[in-house]
């Protein structure tokens, strides 16, 4: 016989589930409105709301399943972990708006090098998609290989800093390139740590250890 | 009373137990003629806790519960082995009185049980009485000091002298609760003692609970493991007779290490 509960949990799924694919699509759209120059900042903004708003409903929800069913156990921990998750699904939904509207501020950048950009986008979209899978098969060893790849971000990142640090005294520097490229290399890392995060909750459902990186 | 500790360490060794358990409970078996209803079960318990007991039914935590304060020998044909030491002393000694032991370790019911002929102040001072205590100024005392302590003098002080049986369920509950407190007992045995109340009446007896731990050790079998959850500081899950699991409630509702108390507190069996 199905718990009650279990047709509570099937939906918020389905509803954390459909924030993972919404999100992972809205930063690989955001990321190559960047590269090719295409303007996609009310699309973009559109589903960054609609990440928000499927964000409330999935703590509405959440919040409703546990007081009637006071859930326990890995039950409790997987809906706890649900409202981590798609606050960072909602947050990556911010951040490929947030690399829209760098485009439509200060693009477009035809003549910039982006290859850091680039570079990290795709060990970004892959952390996405890690992320997002994980949770979906609530693997955890994901977070593992999700700290990893975030090193390289972080790595990345710090290094660019200082490149561009040091690249405002010479006398061919592009400001619109560097602070276009620090700024989406900054979503970029954070968009990482937010993946790391998922990965955390999907090892805390399975195991009820908080992520021994942490 | 014997003493279960070598004698040269007898101070100490009661020392530390009175610290640390003031339950200990070695390899209980309870049986039913020849049926073992519990097997082996070990556990301690702290002193100034709640401990709940949770499991399907027949699953023997009420036989447990019983044989904590050897009610469970009153039952025709049931008998304990095994070794229940209460602050260094073992309840099953040769030695040791019964009653006493029901007077140290008191307990609720189920169903609320004043006595039916009895006022609300008698059945209060009924085990005084029994227990010869005359003294008409220390009784009024105890009486209304247990139940300030059982919640319930505010509700009856101006009606002590109606019938017990007049309360409401809730009521009559906290009613036996102070009939067993009046009795000072250092441990308190609560037989899934919300089961027969209403939502209020329910919640009034687990603030009680929370309340009364600061003086009693308290352990509680229920059905209801959302108070389990909310009403104790540890958690055992039996089954068939078997102790499963034992640890903080926290860790118990929140990550429990046996697959099948997962399955039983998720509702996924029992």
């Amino acid at each position: 016989m199905t718990r009650l509960l279990d047709i509570g949990l099937q939906r918020i799924t389905n509803l954390i589930m459909d924030m993972g694919h919404l999100s992972v699509d809205l930063v690989n759209s955001a990321l190559e409105s960047y590269d090719k120059g295409i303007m996609l900042r009310p699309q973009i903004f559109e589903g960054s709301e609609k990440l928000r708003f499927l964000q409330m409903e999935v703590t509405d929800f959440a919040t409703e399943l546990i007081a009637r069913y006071q859930p326990v156990a890995r039950d409790l921990r997987l809906i706890q972990s649900f409202m981590d998750a798609a606050y960072g699904f909602s947050r990556f939904g911010r951040y490929a708006y947030d690399i829209a509207e760098v485009l439509e501020t200060i693009g477009p950048f035809p003549d910039c090098d982006k290859s850091q950009v680039t570079t990290m986008a795709k060990t970004v979209k892959e952390m996405i998609e890690l992320s997002v899978t994980s949770l979906e098969k609530l693997d955890k060893n994901a977070s593992q290989k999700l700290y990893m790849m975030d090193d390289s971000v972080d790595s990345v990142f710090r290094n660019y800093l200082k490149k561009a640090i040091t690249q405002t005294k010479k006398r061919n520097f592009e400001p619109k390139c560097y602070v276009s490229s620090l700024l989406i290399l900054r979503y970029l890392e954070r968009i990482s740590d937010h993946a790391c995060y998922i990965g955390d909750c999907v090892h805390y459902v399975v195991t009820g250890d908080p992520s021994p990186r942490r | 009373m014997a003493i279960e500790e070598p004698i040269e360490d007898k101070e100490e060794a009661v020392q530390q137990t009175a610290e640390r358990y003031k339950v200990r409970i070695e390899k209980v078996n309870g049986w039913y003629g020849s049926k073992r209803a519990i097997r082996d079960v070990n556990l301690n318990v702290k002193e100034k806790t709640v401990t709940a007991f949770i499991g399907p039914s027949g699953c023997g935590k009420t036989t447990l519960l019983r044989c904590l304060n050897r009610m469970h020998e009153m039952t025709p044909g049931a008998h304990a082995d095994g070794r229940v030491v209460v602050d260094g002393i073992d309840i099953y000694d040769k030695s040791i009185d019964p009653v006493i032991i029901r007077r140290r370790i008191g307990m609720v019911f189920q169903k609320p049980n004043p006595f039916p002929t009895m006022s609300i102040f008698d059945n209060v001072s009924a085990g005084l009485r029994l227990n010869g205590m005359n003294n008409k100024t220390i009784i009024r005392e105890i009486v209304e000091e247990s139940l300030r302590n059982a919640a319930l003098w505010d509700e009856v002080k101006n009606d002590l002298d109606n019938p017990g049986m007049s309360l409401s369920g809730g009521q009559q509950q906290r009613l036996c609760i102070a009939r067993a407190l009046a009795m000072q007992p250092e441990v308190l045995l609560m037989d899934e003692p919300t089961s027969s109340l209403d939502p209020i009446g329910s919640s009034k007896i687990e603030e009680l609970v929370r309340v009364l731990k600061d003086n009693v050790t308290i352990i509680i079998v229920t059905h209801n493991m959302q108070q389990a959850a909310r009403v104790s500081d540890f958690t055992a899950f039996m089954y068939l007779g078997d102790l499963i699991e034992y640890g903080s409630t926290n860790q118990i509702f929140m990550n429990p290490e046996k697959e099948l108390t997962e399955r039983y507190i998720s509702g996924k069996f029992g």
